[in-house]
């Protein structure tokens, strides 16, 4: 029972991880069709900032998403500007390859000026744990969690209560539609991916806390998130925490009977089984039962 | 016509090479990779160029034949026994994946090969009754330099030559339907789904014979050297850049590859900043948004000059 | 009346897209050699029920029978071997190809069993030839104008050599001349054996070409015939009239 409670409990808590991971992917793909390659590589650069602010400034890494945030939101607006606006009336495999290429090009710039090296971060606050109910939790999990759930509820808030959250919703629903209705498109589609960015770069400094890193880190979490995304549904932010919880129930429940270095086979299968299978993801599924 | 003229001479030079300058090692090895990059560019070429279906999980393929290379020759098989063999388990376990993956379309086939490209590292690591494991196969003796190196050749002359037949037959139309517009080959009277599926297998089949070749030469296979996801990139990046839906943009890619990786190994600032990465990345951007047709596109731009012609024609060429 | 086994024949198709049923219970039968109109108002169902008969979709009851033989929910390249190809409305050129390339690719996958390379090319000419395009070969099937493709569309159709041709809204967006042209080549082909089914909104075009027509409204046959008897029919022309007080 205790043990069950546990898996439970670290699969609740990697599923915060997992979801933070992918709202950026899925904002992204929601309003822009677009599906960004380069995520893995904006999880590095975010945790690499984050770890470099308190290897060179001795600023805490708590405090790292105050620079982490609007720097990689600038970042974002200028690569839709620069590069995916031209795009974007193309075939989606040719923004794929795209982001690829940034992708690429983002591992350089960790490997250049951070070197292959794996970093990682240690503070007090890295290396807590404390005990709840008989069971060793790392605050850092917890944190991750609050953090990924609180983002959630942000996102939700501003993107229902806010005009420009409901404008943003116009254009992922209906492009055409909204640019009739006035909406400035190109605008949005450069906030939302701004915003895309900022969060998987906001996801990178909470992994920092978490995981020893290095330039290719994000690639296994990469295809995560793409699990995540697609098991929720692709257009919805609810859509990711549901599929970033079945995707970590999955895993731990799995690990039970698979040795570890299989466990991210667990998502592989899922993400492809769920690509073939059910295209509009489980989220999907279950809105169109509740049609019937 | 001058263009056969230069590629007989091409080739001539390159069929007397190692006769011409027997001690030349380096240059041996670096045009022994040339040619085997050329003929995995030109493999994937075949799915991803040809039909259009991107693939970044074929580094399964090319790991099953270096696997079947490395596991047979240390059953006493003769290396070139071993490599159809390894092209044939590549095929065929490409008939298993590939109808599943062929429901998708475009950026979720993409992201689908990335997932079984990944999987099937995975399960060559955890498998290590059959390959070992993480610590591999080794092979216990090479071929010497020269043979090697005429391996190469043919194999990369056999994988050219079987595209352009491709190309032009009668299934080279199909596949260029199917690149176009699936659904309006469809009412045309091309079952996509076998065209694609023959594809691959080709494709498979081409690239799990260049694995072969690649276990020769390393004498040493682990998961992450043959099926990681890095070799999976390069097989997208050379003929992207070459120029895509070509015979020979694959292997300018190769070329290009080849140099650049060889420049890593004797360019110490190359090397200590990873810069091939970027180089690739931008070459990658670059392409993508100013001449998908790539490095030959942008030569037959130039050689056209803007004449009111109608582009080259992808098929009828 | 005794008539022969039509060439092809619906029964009782009927399509439904979640809560709206689009087709509903149409019977249709063309004879071989005829030109075969399907009109409507707008939002009649036309376009879902041609893509029925081609193929391309799926009835949600009926069936579509072809010389006698269910065709419906097979696989739309397998009916395009068997006789059976479409047009699409909003045209689909391959455009990494020439004209000539396109036109290949139908005379390389219709009917004919695999010919080989030339003979799919001449094939693929005398197509050319028949549809105007003749001239345009070469050149790369999105230079072309709107009304070129329109005819590339047919002539990649008609190289599949087959028994039924469907075209749909072929004369959208044309000038009265080219219409002429499209109407004028749509009879040359007719006469050549080919059974056409032509849907359509332009019924001044329609009215000349066609032996018999059908006519839909809200997914229901209302009438059938001759195209005068049709065009006479009060239901038909209420039907036009009431969708356009209502439009």
């Amino acid at each position: 029972m205790q043990d069950t409670l546990a898996t439970l409990i670290s699969a609740l808590l990697a599923a915060g991880l997992y979801a933070t991971m992918s709202y950026g992917l899925a904002l992204i793909y929601g309003v822009l069709k677009v599906i960004n390659l380069a995520n893995a590589g904006v999880l590095m650069l975010g945790a690499y900032v984050t770890w470099w602010m308190w290897d060179a400034f001795h600023v805490d890494p708590l405090l790292a998403p105050i620079v982490v945030l609007p720097l990689f939101f600038l970042f974002g607006i200028v690569l839709e500007r620069v590069a995916i606006r031209r795009v974007i009336e193309q075939e989606p495999i040719v923004s794929l390859l795209l982001l690829f290429g940034v992708w690429l090009i983002l591992q350089n710039v960790a490997y250049a000026i951070w070197t292959g090296d794996t970093r990682s971060i240690e503070t007090p606050f890295v290396e807590a744990t404390f005990k709840l109910g008989g069971i060793q939790l790392a605050w850092p999990r917890v944190y991750v969690f609050v953090a990924g759930a609180l983002t959630l509820a942000v996102l939700q808030l501003f993107l229902t209560k806010t005009q420009f959250g409901r404008a943003i919703r116009a254009v992922s629903q209906d492009r055409e539609a909204a640019r009739l209705a006035g909406i400035d498109v190109e605008r949005i589609y450069a906030v939302a991916f701004g915003i895309g960015i900022a969060l998987s770069a906001f996801a990178g400094s909470l992994l920092s806390l978490l995981f020893p890193f290095g330039p290719d880190f994000g690639g296994a979490l990469q295809l995560k998130s793409f699990c995540v995304v697609v098991l929720g549904g692709l257009d919805s932010f609810v859509g990711v925490a549901f599929g970033a919880i079945l995707l970590s129930l999955a895993e731990a429940f799995g690990l039970r009977w698979m040795p570890a270095s299989l466990q991210n086979l667990i998502s592989f299968v899922l993400l492809v089984v769920v690509l073939i299978a059910f295209p509009k993801g489980i989220a999907g599924i279950i809105r169109s039962l509740r049609r019937v | 016509m001058y263009r056969l003229i230069a590629l007989g001479v091409a080739v001539f030079g390159f069929l007397i090479f190692p006769i011409a300058a027997p001690h030349a090692e380096y240059a041996l090895d670096v045009l022994f990779l040339m040619f085997l990059y050329g003929a995995m560019a030109t493999s994937w070429n075949v799915l991803g160029g040809f039909s259009g279906q991107v693939s970044f999980g074929h580094a399964a393929f090319l790991g099953i034949g270096a696997y079947a290379t490395a596991l047979l020759a240390a059953a006493g098989w003769p290396l070139w026994a071993t490599f159809p063999a390894g092209g044939l388990l590549a095929a065929l376990y490409s008939l298993l994946i590939g109808p599943p993956a062929f429901r998708l379309r475009g950026p979720y086939f993409a992201i689908a090969t990335i997932g079984i490209g990944e999987a099937t590292r995975l399960i060559a690591l955890n498998w290590s009754s059959l390959t070992g494991g993480a610590s591999g196969v080794t092979l216990s003796s090479a071929p010497p330099a020269a043979v090697q190196y005429y391996v190469s050749l043919g194999l990369c002359a056999a994988t050219v030559g079987a595209a352009a037949w491709i190309k032009r037959s009668r299934f080279g139309y199909a596949l260029a339907a199917v690149r176009s517009d699936p659904d309006a080959a469809e009412t045309l009277g091309v079952n996509t789904t076998i065209a694609k599926t023959q594809a691959l297998f080709i494709s498979a089949f081409m690239l799990g014979v260049a694995g072969g070749a690649y276990a020769m030469h390393y004498l040493y296979v682990s998961p992450d050297s043959t099926f990681g996801f890095s070799t999976s990139i390069s097989v997208v990046i050379m003929p992207i850049i070459g120029g895509i839906g070509t015979i020979f943009g694959p292997l300018l890619g190769a070329a290009i590859f080849t140099a650049l990786r060889e420049q890593l190994e004797a360019n110490p600032f190359l090397a200590k900043y990873s810069l091939d990465l970027s180089v690739f990345g931008l070459l990658l951007c670059g392409i993508v948004l100013f001449e998908p047709r790539g490095l030959l596109g942008i030569f037959d731009r130039l050689v056209r000059r803007g004449a009111a012609r109608a582009p080259k024609d992808s098929v009828t060429q | 009346m005794n008539r022969p086994e039509p060439i092809l024949a619906g029964r009782g198709l009927t399509k439904r897209f979640g809560g709206l049923v689009a087709v509903r219970d149409v019977d249709l039968a063309v004879q071989a050699g005829e030109i075969f109109g399907l009109i409507g108002p707008n939002g009649a169902g036309k376009s879902t029920l041609f893509r029925l008969i081609a193929g391309i979709m799926r009835p949600s009851g009926g069936e579509v029978l072809f010389a006698g033989k269910r065709i419906s929910g097979r696989l739309t390249s397998t009916i395009c071997r068997l006789g059976v190809v479409a047009t699409h409305q909003i045209v689909r050129p391959f455009k990494n190809l020439s004209v000539l390339s396109n036109v290949m690719v139908g005379a390389f996958f219709g009917r004919q069993p695999r010919p080989a390379h030339e003979r799919a090319r001449e094939l693929a000419l005398e197509t050319l030839e028949t549809c105007g395009l003749r001239d345009r070969a070469d050149a790369a099937a999105s230079t072309l104008n709107l009304a070129g493709q329109k005819r590339l569309e047919i002539a990649r159709a008609l190289a599949t050599d087959p028994e039924v041709l469907l075209l749909d809204e072929v004369l959208a967006g044309l000038n009265p001349t080219e219409t002429d042209r499209t109407l004028e080549l749509v009879r040359a082909i007719n006469a050549r054996g080919v059974t056409i089914v032509i849907v359509e909104h332009n019924l001044r075009a329609i009215r000349g070409v066609c032996s018999r027509l059908a006519v839909l409204d809200e997914g229901r046959k209302i009438a059938e015939g001759s195209p005068d008897e049709v065009l006479r029919d009060p239901k038909v022309v209420e039907a036009y009239l009431g969708s356009a007080a209502h439009a």
